[in-house]
């Protein structure tokens, strides 16, 4: 680690109602991989907003190399050396990877844009980062995590000495990741300072050199990296100790009825010939890499995507689900993986979300019974412990834990007996995530048959009783959690099929 | 001002509306000061001929902007409905009633029409209506063999309908068009139909993986629109008798306008029927004072077109506010 190059002093700043950030303090040196994490909520993007001249700041000082700074816009911040790599990817499709690069600030020859001089100083970048994308290939050819490197190279090609990555793993596979590791570490050696924002330990304890956590707008610590635990760090987040061990054994008591068959479904290529039985009271993790055509296979079996064949069986008996109303009279619920495009009405309030797969019994005669429509989503709010001021809230308003509470809900007051639950926990905080967890137990418990999407390893060895591994759109595993392995698991996901 | 917008009356009667019925005053003030003779009755009266159609033209888009749709066709639709059941009356001798009930009638058929291509063809709304549009001027031009056509006076017996409007001087039609105003905003925020029309302009996706059949209710929404300007015809032709073929468009921005200026969003998923008709009436009594003061028709298709632009932008930039 070298110098300090970056410090913010007693950043406070408030916005009506709400004062999200207070004295907060944060340094970032040359050469470091800098960890700021929190709970949702906690500050961390409105702090490197502040500092990239998004939001004004009320209070404090922010210092960058030597000297006193206070940006207006990004692209000040930008020129200064400061840019954010953003977790959704700003990238147009139909144009060429160094057009993406150097859009607004084009080389010209006369009046002409000069391809060719793009091209080579786009070569340079990835040859700087190590690597190998063709500067002329159009971007949407590329997949997700190739275009974020090619964010990263936009990013340096400004000439960067302080790089922000704002949950960059999010969408990314395994490999992908890990090739991401590899350039930030070229990247903190050639001196720039970096922070790493994200909700995933396992990277955190990998990746940075000192971690930083904020908790409800406040700075609670830095710790050095590899002295402390994870537990550590997750009982700074959340001033509580949180435990995530695996699953010992199935949950699922001896000869479950089986309530859901699928055999042979077929959907695009993304979902070939795939068969799988689910249990009464189990908890059914689907593991694979990200697309490995587990969500498709879910939206094909809850009918929102047409499937080419194959049979669904509820409770032995053959069913023919084509649109998502069929699914859910078959009673099955689906929380999508996005809640924001999938799940939630946002203009609507918490009542009006809880009812939405149920309106039909909350009407006598022509109109919508609005007392009996609040009284159950009050008693979801209470037993889910959703934080909201009141059901009459729009769901706007309410965090992406309680976002994702009021979709569970939704199916719950439907009483559903078959779940799918898509990446229930994605981009939620490490406290309402256990809270799910604990909900999605309970549910099983109750004799609800549950399927879990999941790319975060820990959670499927956490919550499922039996994993089904998907590859490239085909079944290639499945094993009880009792021999279940985060290698076998990974082999199974990244098999070749001949 | 955030100071005035928390107040709980202002609350409960929405900023917007009573900065609108502010509007709506000034203007009246306005005209009544400029224009000899314009306050008074009979002003009054005329204006509210003009808010009755308008308004129930208004009334029948809001329902279709609320799922985030569009449609232009609702003033061709409405001459169509009224040219071809006047022709009905006049030249077959059709009673006057079930005329009226053929106007409601080919509203509504065009209702389906729209809906189904939009819901279940998934044509765009812009498309669909504008087709609908030509399909329902070439439809009355056809139908009359491209003559206009003439209502009965109110002084023959078969005049009776326009008891509707008014009788005497009292504003008979005020009254309906209140209570259809009343009827509208109880669908829309009471009923099953109103919730999932407005959820599904707001997040047409979350409401399908819902397990709601979001076609049937989109749909819904222009059936409802095509009946109201089935009822807009009867309302047209009570107040001014002849109807030409190869007319009508004027009145979609003017309606489209009366709504957007109302608080509903042209993004779907928010709509105000008080603020619709509100904002009818203050376009009515634009077309009013612009007759007063001697400008002709020309001036009221500049001012509303900018109503319409200055309105959604006032809509799109809160909302980008409020992201």
């Amino acid at each position: 680690m070298g110098d300090v190059i970056l410090t913010m002093k007693g950043i406070t700043k408030s916005f009506p109602g709400v004062r999200a950030l207070d004295g907060v303090n944060f340094e970032v040196r040359k050469g470091e991989v800098h960890a700021l994490m929190g709970e949702n909520g906690a500050g961390k993007s409105t702090l490197m907003k502040v500092l990239t001249g998004i939001y004004k700041k009320d209070s404090g000082t922010i210092t960058y190399e030597g000297k006193e700074v206070e940006f207006h816009n990004t692209r000040e911040a930008q020129s200064a050396g400061i840019v954010i790599v953003h977790q959704e990817l700003n990238m147009l499709g139909h144009l060429t990877v160094a057009q993406n690069i150097f859009i607004g600030r084009e080389f010209k020859k006369g009046i002409r844009i000069d391809d060719k001089k793009m091209n080579e100083e786009a070569k340079k970048l990835f040859d700087r980062l190590n690597i190998n994308i063709d500067p002329t290939e159009t971007m949407s050819n590329l997949t997700v995590g190739k275009q974020q490197m090619c964010e990263i190279a936009k990013a340096i090609s400004h000439d960067a000495k302080v790089i922000i990555f704002d949950e960059p793993s999010a969408a990314l596979t395994e490999a992908e990741i890990e090739e991401l590791f590899k350039i930030i570490k070229d990247l903190r050696k050639q001196q720039l300072g970096i922070v790493y924002i994200s909700h995933r330990m396992d990277e955190i304890k990998v990746i940075t050199d000192r971690v930083t956590v904020m908790r409800d707008g406040t700075y609670v610590g830095t710790l050095i990296t590899k002295d402390c635990t994870k537990n550590d760090i997750i009982n700074m987040m959340v001033g509580r100790v949180i435990y995530e061990d695996p699953k010992e054994h199935s949950m699922v008591p001896e000869g479950a009825p089986v309530v859901l068959k699928v055999e042979h479904l077929n959907a695009g290529k993304m979902v070939q010939d795939v068969s799988f039985e689910l249990h009464k009271g189990e908890i059914l993790g689907f593991s694979g890499l990200m697309g490995a055509g587990r969500t498709e296979t879910a939206r094909a079996i809850f009918g929102a995507d047409p499937k080419e064949s194959g049979d669904i069986y509820i409770n032995g008996q053959k069913v023919t689900i084509n649109t998502p109303e069929d699914a859910v009279k078959c009673g099955i619920g689906y929380l999508s993986e996005d809640r924001k495009r999938f799940g939630i009405v946002v203009q609507k309030t918490v009542a009006e979300n809880s009812t939405m797969a149920t309106l039909e019994k909350y009407t006598k005669g022509l109109f919508i019974d609005k007392k009996a429509e609040k009284d159950v989503a009050q008693k979801y709010v209470e037993s889910l412990a959703t934080k909201t001021p009141s059901v009459d809230q729009l769901v706007v308003n309410l965090s992406g834990g309680n976002q994702q509470k009021v979709v569970i809900a939704k199916w719950l007051v439907r009483n559903c007996d078959i779940l799918i639950f898509d990446e229930p926990t994605r981009g939620i905080d490490v406290g309402a995530k256990n809270e799910i967890y604990k909900l999605m137990n309970k549910l099983a418990e109750e004799g609800k048959a549950i399927i879990m999407i999941s790319s975060e390893m820990t959670e499927i060895l956490r919550m499922s009783d039996r994993i089904v591994v998907m590859c490239e759109g085909k079944k290639t595993g499945e094993i009880g959690i009792e021999e279940a392995a985060q290698e076998t698991i990974m082999n199974m996901a990244t098999r070749e099929i001949g | 001002m955030g100071r005035i917008k928390e107040n709980p009356i202002v609350k409960k009667l929405g900023f917007n509306r009573i900065i609108l019925c502010s509007v709506l005053l000034l203007m009246y003030l306005l005209f009544s000061l400029t224009s000899k003779n314009f306050a008074g009755l009979p002003r009054i009266l005329s204006a509210l001929n003009y808010a009755y159609f308008l308004g129930f033209l208004s009334l029948g888009v809001t329902f279709v902007i609320a799922t985030g749709g569009i449609d232009f066709s609702i003033g061709p639709v409405m001459f169509c409905s009224a040219l071809i059941s006047g022709y009905c009356l006049t030249s077959y001798g059709v009673p006057v009633a079930l005329s009226l009930v053929i106007s409601i009638l080919v509203g509504t058929l065009f209702g389906v029409f729209n809906g189904y291509l939009v819901a279940y063809w998934s044509v765009p709304p812009f498309i669909v209506s504008m087709a609908s549009m030509n399909i329902a001027k070439g439809i009355a031009s056809v139908f009359t063999k491209t003559q206009s056509v003439s209502w009965p006076q109110g002084t023959t017996p078969e005049g009776w309908f326009r008891s509707l409007v008014k009788v005497g001087d009292f504003p008979v039609g005020l009254v309906i068009f209140l209570a259809f105003a009343v009827i509208c905003s109880i669908i829309l925020n009471k009923t099953r139909a109103g919730r999932y029309i407005l959820s599904l302009g707001s997040n047409k996706e979350a409401v399908r993986l819902s397990g709601v059949n979001i076609k049937k209710w989109e749909m819904l929404a222009y059936i409802i629109c095509g009946t109201l300007v089935g009822i807009a015809a009867i309302f047209f032709v009570a107040a001014y008798t002849t109807v030409q073929p190869g007319y009508g468009d004027q009145y979609n921005n003017e309606a489209i306008a009366g709504c957007v200026m109302g608080g509903t969003s042209m993004a779907g998923g928010l709509a105000s029927i008080g603020g619709t008709v509100i904002g009818v009436f203050i376009i009515a009594l634009l077309q009013e004072g612009i007759l007063a003061l001697h400008f002709t028709k020309d001036y009221q298709l500049i001012i509303t077109g900018l109503i319409v632009i200055v309105a959604v932008y006032a809509d799109v930039t809160a909302r980008r506010r409020k992201n």
